[in-house]
């Protein structure tokens, strides 16, 4: 194999190699969470919902909703400067509102605190309180920000993207026998089944770790490469009313006006939309006679998804104007960005995306698996920078998961009247992570990989139990009423501490094992030659 | 760019200002001419700048890829910074954006 791959243009596939371990190493701990938080992301409102079990709200059509906000807003702000109503759905049950305060008129005054956001029931208008917690946004939110004070956190995993875009293209270059690979999986052999685990995953899912790497570049654009429209435009502003229409920014004049009922206009909005929902409704100025109401497409039935927006006048509900048809551009960029968010994707496209986000997760670990293994000299202690990155791959890969268990314990063992609670779930995550990593530092390594696995299966295999403890939707509950979600967790969590434990498992084995025989010990190493093998 | 530059301080030094090229250079380059490009692109003003973004990522890709591959690294620096200043020259020589 050897042979063949030096007469093959030797040039591009070793600098490719190269350039393949080095980037995929450097990024890929970071990349190893982006994939795994970004994966759990495909359900974050489910996530969210269960992090929640004291609210069980049934679905309302999306008129329903916008009543009752309206009406729930009418009493609460009936003189705000803008209410925001992000509607309901079968996956989001409850109705999200935020109001925006009409600002002082006098500038000396302190700004006027800013308001929570709030949930309402959509069927009643009335508030929805529950434990606190961040959901399955806590997930989303780090998977592109990293936990890291704004802009930094988006600029490194922008950095990490690309570098995983490279290691991407490079890897395809480097790799000549894609097909073959694809059928390809020896077991227990080391140094090669972790590059078959590595080529595996990375073949089978190819197309989609490409466009979800790409397209998760597109989702931060207009932050990462600002420059075409600065180079275009004087005032960024400009491009955005081209883009995305003109927003109403008429001033209240005072003058009280009445303000029409929405339900006609989603109605219309749909019927202009094709049948689409509406998603998110933005009345300003309410109650005056400047009032104007917003309705923004959902994405969830399309696969562009930045749907279009329709302005109505919010005193007789006539349409006032609309954000313009996309262009082909335009068209192509929300068609990523709906690729890479999947809210299109219905239940069986969405467990697709996730058991593909989680084959990428696999590439990712294996690689940086393979990238140790490789460069372990049997019978020499291994160098600083083997036993560092050794260390970062049980930080990554185990403890991680464990973190992300620690974090959905917390919010079954928390009190739910704890002050700041939902901070507090996520500092408990970052601590098991953080500090499993540390303690697996002062084991040796053999035994750091199975004892922390094993403490993120069991913390996994617990949270069934902990869940039918202290809620009133256990398994058998959930089972019997028909109450899916609760029900897909629970063996979501089983499946994940099964898969945590048989990795545990398999690295007791390893440990236990005396070292075998190394094949080629005798054969001097040629590091130039070496990564052209591997490949 | 080989494993073998490591060790003495003038190939770490290299290697540095290779990689300072590829992933500073490379950017200012790759932002440099899809802004060129957009400006130039006789398409709809917000079609062509929106184009420019959506595929800049892989100019940029592409860069950084061949500023690791080609092993002159006098031709990388050149190439890879006269994009990036050729190209913001002649932004500025078409003058403020309207």
């Amino acid at each position: 194999m050897s042979k063949t791959a030096s007469n093959a243009a030797p040039g591009v596939r070793q600098s490719m190699a190269w350039i393949h371990g080095w980037l995929g190493l450097l990024a890929g701990w970071i990349l190893f969470a982006m994939f795994l938080t970004g994966t759990a992301s495909y359900f974050r409102p489910e996530i969210t919902r269960w992090m929640q079990p004291e609210i069980d709200l049934r679905p309302v059509t999306a008129a329903t909703a916008a009543d009752t906000a309206v009406a729930h807003l009418q009493k609460v702000a009936p003189t705000a400067e803008q209410w925001f109503i992000y509607l309901p759905d079968a996956r989001t049950t409850a109705t999200r509102i935020f109001i925006r305060e009409r600002p002082n008129p006098d500038p000396d005054a302190k700004p006027a605190p800013r308001r929570p956001e709030l949930r309402l029931d959509p069927a009643t208008g009335e508030e929805v309180t529950a434990r606190d917690t961040r959901g399955g946004e806590h997930f989303y939110r780090f998977h592109f920000q990293l936990q890291i004070p704004h802009p930094w956190g988006r600029w490194l995993a922008g950095l990490c993207a690309m570098a995983m875009l490279t290691a991407i293209i490079s890897g395809v270059i480097t790799h000549k026998r894609i097909f073959v690979d694809f059928f390809t999986l020896r077991w227990s052999k080391g140094q090669r089944s972790w590059l078959d685990a590595h080529n595996v995953s990375a073949v089978i899912a190819l197309p989609f770790h490409a466009m979800i790497t790409y397209t998760g570049l597109i989702t931060l654009v207009a932050m990462y490469m600002p420059w075409p429209i600065q180079a275009n435009y004087k005032d960024p502003a400009t491009f955005e009313t081209a883009v995305f229409g003109a927003e109403p920014d008429a001033e209240a004049t005072g003058r009280p006006a009445a303000l029409t009922p929405v339900a006609p206009l989603i109605a219309k909005a749909s019927e202009e939309w094709g049948g689409g929902r509406p998603a998110t409704m933005v009345v300003r100025n309410p109650n005056d006679a400047t009032a104007t109401v917003t309705l923004f497409q959902s994405a969830k039935d399309r696969l562009n998804a930045r749907g279009g927006s329709i302005v109505f006048s919010g005193v007789d509900g006539r349409r006032l104007s609309a954000s313009p048809p996309p262009g082909p551009a335009a068209e192509t960029s929300g068609v990523m960005l709906g690729l890479h968010m999947g809210s299109f994707a219905g239940p069986v496209l969405r467990w697709t995306y996730f058991l593909l986000g989680l084959a990428g997760t696999a590439m990712v670990g294996t690689g940086l698996m393979l990238w140790t293994v490789k460069r372990k000299r049997p019978g020499a202690a291994p160098f600083f920078g083997i036993r560092l990155a050794e260390r970062l791959n049980v930080g990554a890969i185990a403890c991680l998961p464990a973190g992300m268990a620690a974090f959905l314990l917390a919010n079954r063992l928390l009190p739910a009247t704890l002050p700041a609670r939902g901070d507090v779930e996520v500092s408990i995550m970052f601590w098991t992570w953080f500090g499993l990593a540390a303690l697996a530092c002062v084991r040796p390594i053999r035994r750091a990989w199975t004892e922390t696995l094993a403490i993120a299966a069991v913390a996994f295999l617990a949270l069934p139990l902990v869940n039918a403890l202290t809620t009133d939707r256990g398994f058998v509950r959930s089972f019997a009423n028909g109450d899916w979600l609760f029900v897909a967790f629970d063996l979501a969590m089983l499946a994940t501490g099964a898969l945590l434990g048989f990795g545990a498992w398999r690295a007791a084995q390893k440990s236990s094992r005396p070292a075998r025989k190394p094949r080629v010990a005798a054969r001097p190493v040629n590091p130039l030659r070496e990564a052209v093998d591997a490949h | 760019m080989k494993g073998k530059m490591a060790g003495s301080s003038i190939a770490n030094g290299r290697m540095a200002a290779r990689a300072f090229t590829a992933i500073v250079g490379g950017y200012a380059a790759a932002a440099g001419f899809v802004s060129l490009l957009a400006r130039i692109s006789p398409i709809d003003r917000a079609e062509a700048t929106i184009w420019a973004m959506t595929l800049s990522f892989l100019v940029y890709a592409g860069l950084i890829l061949w500023a690791f591959h080609e092993t002159r690294l006098a031709r990388v620096a050149a190439a890879i910074w006269g994009l990036a200043f050729g190209s913001v020259g002649c932004l500025w020589l078409l003058g403020p954006a309207l």
